[in-house]
């Protein structure tokens, strides 16, 4: 899954740096999660079929999630910086999906 | 009678709906289209308040960025499945309620009133209902809102709800059968459902042409 990385000049680091950059950022700033909830209304194709379209996930991976909301009562769909999983929370809004953006480990 | 979403060879994606379908669909539509905008306090001051926003005049847009400001949280429960808590943490809530129900309410808004158009152009007769992709994904969006609505109103809470209101429907009908009585609030929860299934059907339908 994406998580966003430091925007530098790429030619003048060691690879070394640009690890030692992506853990800083995962320590400090999250990943931030998309967490989708189960509700009675939206049809399980609705579902998948904005997995696929919104997150371009394959078939797969998009039932899987659905039946995860389906079963468990809600999944993690997306991981991110907090600004993806806010466009993502919204997004899931649009589409009339229950989905709330949460800190990584609080679920 | 209606006929099933289906891909033509042109790309588009087509149905038939009789005259009363449309009016029917459109109906509700405009119906949660007012019920957002009744609730969220949204009304024709919003399309001067945008103006205000794009005004040249420094003081004008920061008088509408704090107009815009009051997103209040939806006091009807419907809206409140519409426009969800973002987040569990209320402060943080509330802070994606000012940045972001705005927008939201509008593009929700612009999808109603798109499908509405549609049904106007397609005529009061029976007739083809002709979407192409951007048209579609309207289409479902509102059709899923209007969906959200009209459930918050059977007051469907947990999956399977919908069966129970439909087998308790089937009791009454056969025990009203008998008594022959027919009370207004009952044929009122009658239509929501016949409305409710109907919507469900032309989205999935289209769902599948999609795929």
């Amino acid at each position: 899954m994406p998580v966003d990385l430091p925007r530098a000049e790429p030619r003048t680091r060691t690879r070394t740096d640009a690890a030692t950059e992506e853990r800083t950022t995962l320590e400090t700033e999250g990943p931030w999660c998309t967490v989708v909830w189960n509700d009675p209304v939206n049809l399980m194709s609705y579902v998948v079929f904005v997995f696929r379209r919104y997150f371009g996930y394959s078939r797969v991976v998009a039932e899987q999630l659905m039946m995860q909301v389906h079963d468990e009562g809600r999944a993690i769909v997306s991981r991110g910086s907090r600004e993806k999983a806010e466009t993502d929370v919204q997004a899931m809004h649009s589409f009339g999906l229950q989905s709330t953006i949460e800190k990584a480990g609080e679920g | 009678m209606a006929h099933a979403f289906r891909r033509r060879p042109d790309g588009s994606l087509a149905c038939r709906l009789d005259g009363e379908e449309k009016a029917i669909i459109a109906q509700v539509a405009q119906e949660t289209a007012d019920l957002i905008r009744g609730d969220l306090g949204i009304d024709q001051g919003g399309d001067a308040l945008r103006r205000a926003a794009e005004s040249e005049d420094p003081l004008r847009r920061l008088e509408a960025e704090f107009a815009g400001r009051e997103a209040r949280t939806p006091s009807d429960s419907a809206v409140r499945r519409l426009f969800p808590a973002a987040s569990e943490d209320p402060a943080l809530a509330e802070e994606y309620r000012r940045l972001g129900q705005r927008d939201l309410a509008d593009a929700k808004l612009a999808d109603l009133r798109r499908v509405m158009r549609i049904l106007d152009a397609a005529g009061g007769g029976h007739s083809e209902v002709v979407l192409d992709e951007d048209e579609a994904m309207s289409m479902l969006r509102a059709l899923n809102d209007v969906r959200i609505v009209l459930a918050d109103r059977l007051g469907l809470q947990r999956d399977g709800d919908f069966d129970t209101v439909r087998m308790l429907q089937q009791i009454g009908e056969r025990v009203e059968g008998a008594e022959s009585s027919g009370d207004d609030e009952h044929v009122g929860s009658d239509i929501v459902i016949a409305v409710y299934e109907l919507l469900s059907w032309l989205q999935e339908s289209l769902l599948r042409a999609l795929d």
